[in-house]
């Protein structure tokens, strides 16, 4: 292959090579590169929309948002749902992948099926359960009813309106993961279960000592995607709580959303969104640390 | 027997996960073929009609299909229309740099697909702020350039094309570039049919990601005409009064034509996950 590429070389390739790359680079610099270098300046000024003042501030942006109650509510709300969402979701995703794993004439079926959320958009999935979530006429308190259970009210009770938000979420997102999972059970060799299973191993352990450890990368891939999708939660709570009630679902998003397009602050809003980056490239170094000091089986 | 009732208690469990998977999605379909008064006359007790239509009617689709207020009919047309000129440019302008990558040499090649690779982890939610000011600095506010343009850069599409161009062997393109073809050629009539499957699954998460956003419309476009499918279903049930019936025919008119296409193109959608899963 490197010997192939080498062969390759000629003097005319060189502009093509340029010419081919060019339309995608200038768009990665217009509209990643400058807008992020940008905004970065304007983190440090007290930029607003409206007046179009632009003064130099310093870190005053930042050194507020650590001590504004709001923003602090919204990395807290985010948390909240992070630590819910990482475990449960991970580990219904796995479970997914292990019921669908067996090659019998209906499991394709059923892959199918639990992968169908994930297709479904957010502002549908949003609206759809707003009134699934409803507490006279929706159809969750109905059946929950059924069994006995009193009613709730998902979305209007601060309390518990996170966790409408984080069990759509998993509804949603849970099918993605299985494909994921699915693929790393499909790498693991197939005779380490037959020579387990000739040495008489149950499946549960089996599942332990062979399964888990060598899906080990793939969990870990799992577990970084879902911590940064998780701080980046903003369309389902839009749709769903609109941040409501009383402020309890405003994520950082949300928080960066309302600042920079309703009280037009761009400059705080700036700020806001560069802690959330620092935040997600955190989790994205640990990632390429981690994953790259694991050998892939 | 034994074997026999595990098989069926594991049978049981797929079936009742794949109710709670499927079940909000026909309860919305079925919901948006009744009236409104029905839909919550029946919506208190389990009953075999708590899902099932009592009057079938596809009143809620004429309904929201001709609303002169909300005109349903632009959106879906709006929103094909970005989704689709999207999904194309990034074809396009992404296969041609990933080529590029995987087959051609040229100085600083190595250093920019690294340059490339790093935008991978800026999410579009940290993007938003800053492209707004850059489009609103650019005037391109409420127009569909907003929409499209910000649009046609896919760093992940180069990085899952480049592996399949890799694939390709580098002999067969040498021995065309002897029979004097350019390069451009090459890409055209060699390496384009040979990536037609790594292409769908782009063209696929490219159109769906499109059909599905959300967060960027709803701060580029402000003129209701101009606006795009999942804006307006969220406006449809924030305005107070919702008429949830028309809400239920909005979403499934949203939700069938990306249902088929999935169900056509999984293959390939899955392929797509799966490879930057495993050699994420």
């Amino acid at each position: 292959m490197i010997l192939g590429k080498s062969q390759s070389l000629r003097k005319g390739d060189e502009i093509t090579g340029i010419l081919f790359i060019l339309p995608a680079f200038i768009l990665l610099l217009v509209f990643v590169f400058i807008p992020m270098a940008r905004a970065f300046y304007y983190s440090f000024t007290d930029y607003m929309l409206v007046s179009g003042s632009k003064t130099f501030v310093g870190f005053k942006n930042y050194v507020n948002l650590l001590q504004d109650s709001k923003f602090i509510a919204s990395i807290k709300h985010t948390f909240y749902f992070a630590i819910i969402v990482i475990p449960v979701q991970s580990a219904i995703a796995l479970g997914l992948a292990l019921l669908v794993k067996p090659q019998y004439k209906y499991t394709g079926f059923f892959r199918t099926a639990f992968f169908v959320p994930v297709v479904i958009s957010t502002a549908v999935a949003g609206t759809v359960f707003k009134l699934i979530y409803n507490r006279d006429f929706g159809l969750l308190n109905v059946l929950l009813g059924a069994v006995g259970i009193p009613k709730i009210s998902f979305l209007s009770n601060a309390d518990i309106a996170m966790n409408g938000v984080i069990i759509l979420g998993i509804w949603k997102a849970a099918g993605f993961f299985m494909v994921v999972f699915l693929a790393g059970l499909n790498n693991v060799p197939h005779d380490l279960y037959e020579s387990a299973s000739v040495d008489g191993a149950s499946k549960v352990k089996q599942f332990f000592y062979i399964t888990l450890p060598l899906l080990k990368r793939t969990t870990a891939f799992v577990i970084i995607i879902t911590t940064i999708d998780a701080f980046k939660l903003s369309g389902l709570v839009f749709v769903l709580t609109n941040g409501g009630p009383n402020s309890s679902t405003e994520t950082i998003v949300y928080f960066i959303y309302k600042t920079a397009f309703e009280q037009m602050k761009m400059g705080y809003a700036s700020a806001a969104a560069f802690i959330l980056f620092f935040m997600i490239l955190i989790i994205s170094v640990f990632q390429m640390f981690f994953l790259r000091s694991k050998v892939n089986h | 027997m034994r074997r026999q009732v595990l098989r069926t208690i594991h049978f049981l469990l797929m079936t009742v996960i794949a109710v709670v998977c499927l079940l909000p999605i026909v309860w919305m379909v079925l919901g948006s073929m009744r009236s409104y008064e029905e839909l919550f006359q029946y919506a208190t007790q389990v009953s075999w009609h708590l899902l099932v239509p009592v009057n079938w009617t596809f009143q809620n689709y004429i309904d929201v299909l001709f609303d002169d207020q909300h005109p349903f009919l632009r959106y879906v047309f709006n929103t094909l229309f970005v989704a689709s000129t999207v999904t194309v440019l990034v074809l396009l302008i992404n296969s041609l740099a990933a080529f590029a990558f995987a087959k051609l040499r040229f100085r600083g090649s190595s250093v920019i697909f690294v340059l490339f690779m790093s935008a991978l982890i800026i999410p579009g939610e940290v993007m938003l702020v800053p492209n707004y000011m850059l489009i609103n600095n650019l005037g391109w506010l409420n127009s569909f350039k907003g929409l499209i343009i910000p649009s046609m850069l896919s760093v992940f599409g180069i990085f899952l094309l480049k592996q399949f161009f890799e694939e390709i062997p580098t002999e067969i393109l040498e021995s065309a570039r002897l029979d004097g073809a350019s390069w451009l050629k090459i890409y055209r009539v060699i390496v384009l049919p040979a990536a037609v499957p790594a292409m769908i699954t782009l063209g696929i998460i490219t159109f769906l990601g499109n059909w599905d956003a959300y967060l960027w419309p709803l701060v580029v476009i402000n003129d209701d005409r101009k606006q795009l499918i999942q804006v307006a279903i969220a406006n449809f049930t924030s305005m107070a009064g919702t008429e949830w019936t028309k809400v239920l025919a909005a979403n499934t008119i949203a939700t069938v034509p990306i249902l088929i296409l999935f169900f056509v193109l999984q293959r390939y959608y899955i392929q797509g996950i799966t490879m930057s899963g495993v050699k994420g």
